[in-house]
């Protein structure tokens, strides 16, 4: 009997033993990618907190005689620290403006071209969806010249609309973001049953009403989703943006930040990393504000589960 | 309140005819099943009716109004989906609302409509969950809740029962039955079942490929159905056929089926005289098949011996799955019935109670 439990307890103790050991392993890759990845933000913290602006000295991550100085030269409290006239605060306001409104407009669009993909039938709908796909195939920067040139021409002809304007820039952007976002949506679309519809249909409310009362509400979870993917990606984009604007005041914060590169002998790293860490605030922001709200199985219970 | 009609219906989906020829005329009040094999184009009708198809041709009435053209939010009907069609982020209440908040019905009649609403149904202490939060059967309440505050002309219900277990199916059965009785309005109602069109309906529709084959009472139907289609779907086990010809011998007339031969009773011979000679196929309910130990009383029984394949015990009855030469069919004997797998014995037809078909149009002879 003895000899029984010795072998089973042997054999437990060894499936725990593997369990556990399963665990560490997988603890120690996990460990190592976070390491990976956070290294560069690190990197970036080290270097707004140092003084010497410049990357190349940099050696440690701790730096040496840490200090604000970046964090003041960025918004100007520095007497002793001029780099003419530019206007971070302003920067970010223009991102975020132009980010904000495009997401807004982008998402608008696309879940009411999403549900008249999903649900009406019409000559050319497949064509068009197919269409949609081919075009996003192409990368924006691949029509640069022709972006350019056809905002510059819109604005000869409608000068809010053209060069150097924030409504000309988000109108690229959204014929940008469009396609991918569309398909998101449809099929997210599909899988809302067309009972839905059809009881509301019954029930007395128009195709508007269905869509705004029933189907809209449904929609949040993918809305959420595309609106963060759409929201970042504005605010990340950096060619469009420096082609189409030329102002310093109407520039977006990554336009802006790069100046702090751009001078030959006069890069200033220190406070490129402090403002780099203030603009991805909005951004951490609007994260930890919806992670709750992206949630699925917002339809579970619509038809019998 | 209303009587519906459609008056040569058809509806086609590109070469595809779903409907075809549709007539019928439901009166007020009326529960009528239209009830049918999957595909054959009953829940089209209904949808066709309820204005999320449009017909390819002829006309829908509501009451004397045609409807052809008419949205369905303007039909003044109801409709209970298979899926139920829950409003899924919507609460009980706002479910049943939903429809009369658009119709900018006040308030308080809302909150009247949809608290006695859910008395009938017994959803009362649910009004604030979520579909997500209920059982299959409450969320069938709701889905029929919220057609009866609407107080429409017209019932639709499309296999409404078929998603619910069948302890369920069986209650929520009678309370829809109850729920006629109560509401005292027009219910249509579309099921492949025929158990539910037995015991629900006060007339049935029974279609197939599109077409209307038989409209009558539940009692007709199973008692003279009009041809095969009709013979071999109502009534569970199924009516057993069997082709053959009729044959005159001796001055009497025998259905022989080539493996037996049934003498068809004085009574019946004058109605199948003219039809002696032809193909035929011989239609009998297992009920009417008897174990020759149990004959009832004063019955006109013809023998035919046959082999016992399989035996079902059900408690109150059995049901025995014959083999006689090419033929196998099914009997529903008396529970004392001594028969037993294999055995070979002797089974008595019931000659007061069988359907004679034409082989070739498959139209009852009568």
């Amino acid at each position: 009997m003895s000899n029984l439990a010795q072998t089973f307890g042997a054999l437990r103790s060894s499936q725990k033993f593997q369990k556990r050991f399963s665990v560490a392993v997988r603890l120690v890759i996990a460990v190592f990618l976070i390491a990976f990845s956070i290294f560069p933000v690190l990197w970036i913290v080290s270097a707004s907190f140092d003084p010497s602006q410049s990357l190349a000295t940099q050696t440690s991550l701790i730096p040496r005689n840490a200090s604000l100085q970046n964090y003041q030269r960025l918004f100007g409290k520095d007497p002793n620290y001029k780099f003419g006239d530019l206007v971070f605060q302003k920067w970010i306001r223009n991102s975020v403006k132009v980010s904000g409104i495009s997401t807004i407009l982008s998402l608008t669009i696309t879940t009411m071209a999403a549900y008249a993909f999903s649900r009406m039938r019409f000559k050319g709908r497949v064509a068009m969806l197919k269409g949609i796909l081919l075009i996003q195939v192409f990368p924006n920067l691949l029509a640069l010249v022709a972006i350019y040139v056809l905002i510059f021409q819109f604005g000869e002809i409608i000068p809010a609309l053209g060069l150097n304007t924030h409504a000309g820039l988000i109108m690229v952007y959204l014929g940008g973001s469009m396609g991918m976002n569309i398909w998101l949506m449809k099929g997210f679309l599909d899988t809302i049953p067309r009972d839905i519809d059809e009881s509301g249909m019954v029930d007395g409310a128009s195709h508007f009403q269905i869509f705004w009362h029933l189907i809209l509400p449904l929609l949040r979870p993918i809305l959420v989703v595309i609106g963060i993917l759409s929201f970042i990606g504005t605010y990340g984009d950096f060619i469009l943006a420096r082609i189409l604007l030329n102002d310093v005041n109407q520039y977006t914060l990554m336009v802006g930040l790069q100046i702090f590169t751009a001078g030959q002998f006069d890069q200033k790293w220190g406070v490129f990393a402090a403002g780099a860490l203030i603009g991805a605030l909005p951004i951490m922001i609007i994260y930890l504000l919806l992670q709750d709200q992206i949630v699925g199985g917002l339809t579970q219970g619509a038809v019998k589960g | 309140m209303a009587s519906v009609t459609f008056r040569n219906v058809y509806k086609r989906f590109g070469d595809v005819i779903a409907v075809n020829n549709l007539n019928l005329e439901v009166g007020d009040k009326e529960f009528l099943v239209l009830v049918g094999p999957s595909g054959c184009g009953k829940t089209t009708a209904l949808r066709c009716l309820a204005g999320l198809e449009e017909v390819s041709e002829g006309e829908i009435l509501i009451g004397d109004r045609v409807v052809n053209d008419v949205p369905p939010k303007d039909r003044d009907i109801a409709m209970v989906f298979q899926s139920y069609a829950l409003y899924p982020h919507l609460s009980v209440y706002d479910n049943m609302a939903f429809g009369l908040k658009l119709r900018k019905v006040p308030k308080e009649e809302i909150r009247r409509r949809v608290n006695e609403a859910a008395d009938i149904l017994g959803i009362r202490d649910l009004l604030d969950r979520k579909p997500r939060q209920l059982s299959g059967g409450q969320r069938q309440r709701v889905a029929v809740g919220r057609a009866i505050v609407r107080e429409p002309k017209v019932f639709l219900f499309d296999e409404p029962l078929s998603n619910l277990d069948a302890k369920l199916r069986v209650a929520m059965r009678a309370e829809i039955s109850k729920l006629h009785q109560r509401l005292q309005t027009t219910f249509i109602y579309v099921t492949h079942d025929q158990t539910e069109a037995m015991t629900m309906a006060t007339r049935i529709a029974v279609i197939n490929k599109g077409i209307l084959q038989q409209l009558d009472t539940p009692q007709n139907l199973y008692d003279k159905p009009n041809n095969l289609f009709v013979a071999g779907f109502i009534g569970s086990p199924a009516m057993n056929f069997f082709p053959g010809k009729l044959r005159r011998q001796d001055g009497k007339l025998l259905v022989d089926t080539g493996d037996f031969a049934l003498t068809i009773p004085p009574s019946h011979v004058q109605t199948y005289e003219a039809h002696a000679g032809k193909d035929i196929i011989f239609g009998i309910r297992p009920e009417n098949v008897h174990d020759v130990d149990f004959i009832p009383p004063n019955i006109v029984a013809e023998r035919v011996s046959v082999k016992v394949d399989v035996t079902e015990l059900m408690g109150n009855e059995i049901f025995l799955y014959l083999v006689s030469g090419r033929n196998t069919f099914v009997a529903r004997v008396d529970p004392r019935s001594k028969l037993r797998i294999g055995q070979q014995a002797q089974v008595a037809f019931d000659m007061d109670n069988f359907h004679i078909f034409d082989a070739a149009t498959e139209q009852a002879i009568r």
